[in-house]
């Protein structure tokens, strides 16, 4: 089972020894994730959770000795772009960032480096990777989702809690979840996780939550039209809000944003895409 | 977050930018002594972050100085969607032979900065149709190599623009260039550039919006706004690191994440429910970001009954349930709240709040919105 990351990862934390780095290492590790050390710079040498993993000033210590091909990113947000090029120039594969709210221009930075590198991104602002039983590379509560052969792919993270939830309740197992984020400037995108699903062997259907801002779910659309096999079950946050109620009313300084509203539904289900109008649908189109 | 036209202009002027004079005014008298410094003729100008400032007659011209006060006076009454005037940019009008747009946007998608150049010169970048027929040139800069002068070259050629003009031109776009660098913009756009009897390039009109999520590094923004322009909870919102939103119904919503912020307004709107305010606090909200929040919804009042829908991720559902306790013994006005605690930490984030009055407790947004909904309902009766 690989999807961005497998059983065999060996996951690192950068920030471990911060309040939410610590915390959700711990958790990481209550799951059975190959947690196998973090990085705090200034506090080399030290270890976490009574000697079980140890603690380097940099990415690049922590990889020599740790042998780390995924990191999973906690820092502040003004450090966060720094950590990931940090984790980039180290050769880290896979590099997961919990943390959101990233300034655009570094993150302009970040993906005019990631492009010429060998790293994949996931996130800013994402809930991290889950694979049910197998492995946890973020933040997702513990005991979540059963394993299975769903793939969950979400922009929102609360929202990917959600469906998991849903579809634990009906005893639909998933065989992995993957938070994209919900940055405006984010790494690997919907089409991207579409084809890793499409060539997993354990993944036979995929629920793609979307919400408004951009057009990664029409390129998603895009995608499930030309090369799509497997059933894609979408649902689309927000794409029912009636304008004429809520548009006078959003706020020029908020992020919410109305300008695709109802096109998004409108593009997956032409697409071939089997539309969930609410949470509770998601599990019916699965089963039915 | 969009600067007022004064302050992109005296940031655009600081940098080097050809700007024609102007000065701010409070009052009508400041307003004449201004023009009659500058020289008419002028152009008074209503400082609003609203569209429709033009047809509202937010923009006026005067010849002399009969009447100005007269025409300021008419301006400082205006309401430009509700909003009301409260300076007036004073400016030196120019004449002129032509007009072109010039601007550096952000590509979100393709993470880039871009260089835009069009003919279209009075048309804003938001008013996509404008710009249909017209002559545009977009330039992707490598944020990495910063713009390069071969590539203002190449947009200027295309426009046709007289070779004369060139340095003039390039000068500006560098200069563009470097503000939304410096200043982390997502938006520097000058509005029109225009090119006078002289042979002179002149920046008339322009427009700047600064990236909220770099105000860690630009916190001479964070006071920088028009104190009238945001309410008190819009300035509590910013500085506690949540998104509010406003709306004219009655419900009071905290949530944790912009999907749940989407899923509840969706359910509640299809219940003909609608919110006075929904309150993201975000991942990772601290107990004090938490405890504010409630406090706003407390204090509003427009809001009769409160929704919390935290499912916790990175948010602790413990550090939450805490926030909320904070925020119950303040001593603030009690209204029902109906609440949702789900993920991490939940059972002891439920534990917290047991002994508390006025909660009810429920295990699923759709639970949670229902109740929310027929508790109004019953409280029309």
């Amino acid at each position: 089972m690989t999807i961005l990351i497998s059983a065999q990862s060996r996951i690192m934390v950068q920030g471990i020894t911060g309040r939410r780095g610590r915390f959700h290492a711990l958790q990481m590790l209550k799951t059975g994730s190959q947690i196998v050390g973090g990085t705090s710079p200034g506090k080399g040498g030290e270890w976490c959770f009574e000697g079980r993993l140890p603690v380097f000033d940099t990415v690049s210590d922590c990889k020599q000795s740790t042998n780390a091909d995924v990191s999973v990113v906690f820092v502040p947000p003004h450090a966060t772009a720094d950590a990931i090029l940090e984790a980039i120039e180290a050769g880290i594969k896979t590099i997961i960032s919990i943390t959101g709210s990233i300034a655009l221009q570094d993150m302009m930075v970040v993906k005019s480096i990631l492009k010429n590198s060998d790293s994949i991104l996931v996130g800013p602002n994402s809930p991290g990777v889950l694979l049910p039983g197998i492995a946890n590379a973020g933040i997702f509560p513990n005991d979540i989702a059963l394993q299975g052969n769903v793939g969950v792919v979400s922009r929102s993270g609360t929202l990917c809690y959600e469906v998991l939830d849903t579809l634990k309740q009906n005893g639909i197992g998933v065989s992995a979840a993957v938070g994209i984020g919900d940055d405006q400037i984010i790494g690997i995108d919907f089409q991207t996780c579409l084809e890793l699903f499409e060539s997993d062997p354990h993944t036979d259907q995929v629920v793609l939550i979307g919400g408004p801002g951009g057009d990664s779910e029409l390129k998603a659309a895009r995608f499930i039209m030309e090369h799509g096999t497997k059933p894609v079950i979408a649902f689309v946050a927000g794409d029912n809000l009636a304008p004429s109620i809520v548009k006078p009313f959003f706020s020029h300084s908020g992020s919410l944003s109305l300008a695709s509203l109802g096109k998004k539904t409108f593009a997956l289900k032409e697409a071939g895409a089997r539309v969930a109008n609410n949470l509770n649908d998601i599990p019916v189109l699965l089963t039915s | 977050m969009r600067l007022q036209e004064y302050q992109a202009k005296s940031i655009l002027k600081s940098a080097g930018i050809p700007l024609p004079a102007s000065t701010l005014a409070t009052n009508a008298v400041q307003v004449k002594r201004i023009a009659a410094e500058i020289g008419y003729p002028v152009v008074l100008k209503a400082q609003t972050l609203e569209s429709g400032r033009g047809s509202a007659g937010g923009v006026r011209i005067v010849h002399n100085e009969r009447g100005i006060e007269n025409v300021s006076n008419e301006i400082f009454k205006l309401l430009i969607n509700r909003r009301p005037v409260h300076f007036i940019l004073v400016e030196k009008a120019l004449t002129f032979m032509d007009e072109f747009y010039l601007a550096i946007i952000s590509d979100l998608e393709n993470s880039t900065p871009i260089l835009r150049i069009s003919e279209a010169g009075g048309a804003t970048f938001l008013e996509s149709a404008s710009f249909e027929d017209a002559l545009v040139v977009d330039r992707a800069i490598d944020i990495n190599a910063g713009l390069r002068d071969y590539q203002i070259r190449e947009a200027i050629a295309k426009m046709g623009i007289d070779p004369l003009l060139w340095k003039q031109f390039q000068l500006i776009a560098h200069k563009a260039y470097d503000v939304y660098r410096q200043y982390d913009a997502t938006l520097v756009e000058l509005n029109s550039l225009v090119l006078t009897e002289q042979n002179q390039v002149f920046v008339v009109d322009a427009r700047m919006s600064i990236d909220s999520q770099s105000l860690f590094r630009q916190d001479s923004f964070t006071d920088a706004f028009d104190p009238t322009y945001f309410g008190w909870e819009e300035r509590q919102a910013l500085k506690y690191y949540v998104d509010y939103h406003i709306f004219p119904g009655d419900v009071g919503c905290i949530v944790n994440g912009m999907g749940l912020a989407y899923l509840t307004l969706d359910q509640l709107l299809s219940l003909n429910t609608i919110p006075a305010a929904m309150i993201d606090i975000r991942g990772g909200a601290t107990s004090t970001s938490i405890a504010s929040s409630l406090e706003m919804l407390l204090l509003n009042p427009r809001v009769k009954v409160v929704l919390i829908n935290i499912f916790g991720g990175m948010t602790r559902c413990d550090e939450a349930a805490d926030g909320f306790l904070q925020a119950l013994s303040s001593g603030l006005p009690r209204k029902p709240i109906f609440i949702r605690l789900e993920g991490t930490n939940g059972d002891t984030g439920l534990d917290l709040l047991q002994k508390s009055e006025n909660l009810s407790f429920f295990g699923t947004t759709e639970a949670l919105v229902n109740a929310t909904a027929g508790w109004l309902k019953g409280e029309e009766l």
